[in-house]
């Protein structure tokens, strides 16, 4: 099952010259000017080995230790704490991977959520093969973990407290604040080999992110998710927690992770962590206000639509709504075919389908699970093109709920 | 695989969408894995089909493989009908990915179902 993926891309749509309208920036986000600008002059003047003696070498030191800096300051640690990667997945397997590794003698015990991206998801599933206990905390209606959960969930054997900061398909805001002082409690009363990891990837330069606030010691970012190119991302790691590396054969981030570093990549995570620093509450709130105009254009045209997740507590730029008696997949490519760009939870690829276990996991039966689609506004989104996806909308869920055969009432029967 | 012109063009105005109120026979079928469905009315006169009409629930290649089936069929003798493969209605719809096949096996599961009920 790929999340939240078109499974083929209509190429018709994309190479005919209609309005385009790009809201699908939870995926991806496209490489802000002047990242790319920066990228460049990287890309043809700082060619050097980082970890080369000589000038070029040194050169391309400094650059990713600007960048490291910045990074750092984007979650309030230190410049040390920083391990760059190639992106939020190697990140979460290093976290967690690497964690469990290093203190398996303390216990073999992790406590995660049910709705946490397929990459934690994987490398939790593996080490459950190993022969690790996992607990996977519930959410609610509202998608949201509860920190009693984690409390009546915490063994004397849990050495990992693994949940995301903010959901990739509904936006939803984790408790972690609650959970990281829940957790320092537990070691002021002697329950030292405890640590926690937070999948930041969602919400990093989307809202104000800050370690010690948080209380985590370990922490995912992605490069792509805030203007970089693909391909580099960030684990932080609090000064003191050991890793085993996952990846071996070199002395690079402090031996945490050998391979030669992606310096232009690196330098353009660098650039767009300051961008994201500097414009955070300007861009938070020009996309609140854009989402915001977009669900309640929703909700006063379109009938028998349920928006899923919390209300309050979460990102701002997000909107994830189900529309009954419709499948998410068929209404994505209608709205690909008018220029427009979304995410579905479903996926159907040869007559499987595994309805989004996120939304799932509120309580919504399947048919609402398959006719929920993702929305997610970036920077670059204007009031107008507001208008223009709710058009397209009305329209294509009106052609498609005309060709249903479903009864609303099987629907809201098993809701 | 990028969709063919009369992929994008049945599933931007669908043909022949509802269901007849005067229907010789009509037939719904479901993929059981999946959840596609698909319902088909059709008018059989003079063992042809006269008029058809689908109804679909499902990704876009079930949607437009009904709007496609039901072109292909109109006119047809039901023997016609019941000779067409899901290779045919691929065809018919200028291709699809191999894993999207399943959308039109399942609408010739329905057709096969609704002239079942006739014969």
């Amino acid at each position: 099952m790929h999340y939240f993926a078109s499974e083929f891309v209509p190429m018709d749509a994309i190479l005919n010259p209609k309005r385009q309208v790009y809201l699908d920036h939870s995926a991806t986000t496209p490489v802000d000017a002047q990242v790319a600008a920066v990228m460049t002059r990287c890309l043809s003047d700082t060619f050097g080995n980082a970890s080369s003696v000589h000038g070029y070498g040194q050169q391309a030191r400094a650059a990713v230790d600007r960048a490291r800096r910045e990074v750092a300051a984007l979650i309030g640690a230190r410049q040390s704490e920083i391990v760059f990667v190639s992106g939020g997945t190697e990140a979460n397997n290093l976290a967690i991977r690497g964690l469990c590794e290093a203190t398996a003698h303390h216990g073999r015990h992790i406590i995660t959520s049910s709705i946490e991206h397929p990459s934690v998801r994987g490398v939790c599933e593996g080490l459950e093969k190993q022969g690790w206990e996992v607990t996977r905390l519930p959410v609610y209606e509202n998608g949201i973990v509860r920190t009693d959960d984690v409390e009546a969930a915490l063994r004397p054997n849990t050495v990992l407290v693994s949940v995301m900061l903010a959901n990739n398909e509904i936006g939803t805001i984790q408790p972690v604040i609650e959970i990281g002082s829940f957790i320092r409690e537990r070691h002021r009363a002697g329950q030292r080999n405890l640590w926690l990891h937070t999948d930041a990837v969602q919400a990093a330069g989307r809202i104000e992110l800050n370690v010690d606030e948080l209380g985590c010691d370990l922490l995912s970012l992605s490069g792509h998710k805030l203007y970089a190119p693909k391909g580099v991302g960030a684990l932080f790691v609090r000064r003191g927690v050991r890793l085993a590396p996952q990846n071996v054969g070199g002395h690079q981030e402090r031996e945490r992770r050998a391979g030669t570093e992606n310096v232009p990549g690196i330098v353009g995570f660098g650039e767009a962590a300051r961008v994201a620093q500097d414009q955070l509450q300007q861009r938070e709130t020009h996309v609140r206000k854009l989402r915001d105009r977009f669900e309640a254009e929703v909700q006063r045209r379109i009938d028998d639509v349920l928006m899923n997740g919390d209300r309050e507590h979460r990102l701002p730029h997000l909107s994830n709504i189900s529309f009954r008696f419709i499948e998410g997949e068929g209404l994505l490519i209608n709205l690909d075919l008018q220029g427009v760009a979304v995410s579905t939870g479903s996926a159907c690829s040869s007559g499987t389908l595994e309805p989004s276990p996120v939304i799932r996991a509120l309580g919504r039966n399947d048919e609402l699970a398959r006719g929920s689609m993702r929305f997610s506004f970036g920077k670059d989104n204007t009031e107008s093109d507001v208008d223009y996806v709710v058009d397209v909308l009305v329209d294509s869920v009106a052609r498609l709920r005309e060709l249903s055969p479903l009864n609303k009432q099987d629907v809201f029967s098993h809701r | 695989m990028s969709y063919s012109a009369t992929f994008t063009d049945h599933l931007s105005h669908p043909r022949n969408v509802g269901e007849l109120a005067n229907a010789t026979v009509i037939a719904e079928e479901t993929n059981p894995v999946c959840g596609d469905r698909l319902r088909l009315s059709l008018v059989i006169r003079d063992d042809r089909i006269e008029l058809a009409k689908y109804l679909a629930y499902g990704c876009a290649p079930t949607l437009v493989s009904g709007s496609v089936l039901t072109e292909m069929m109109i006119g047809k003798t039901v023997s016609e009908v019941l000779e067409m493969t899901r290779d045919d209605l691929i065809n018919g719809i200028g291709g699809l990915p191999t894993r999207k096949h399943h959308a039109a096996a399942l609408a010739i599961e329905a057709v096969r179902t609704c002239l079942k009920n006739v014969r």
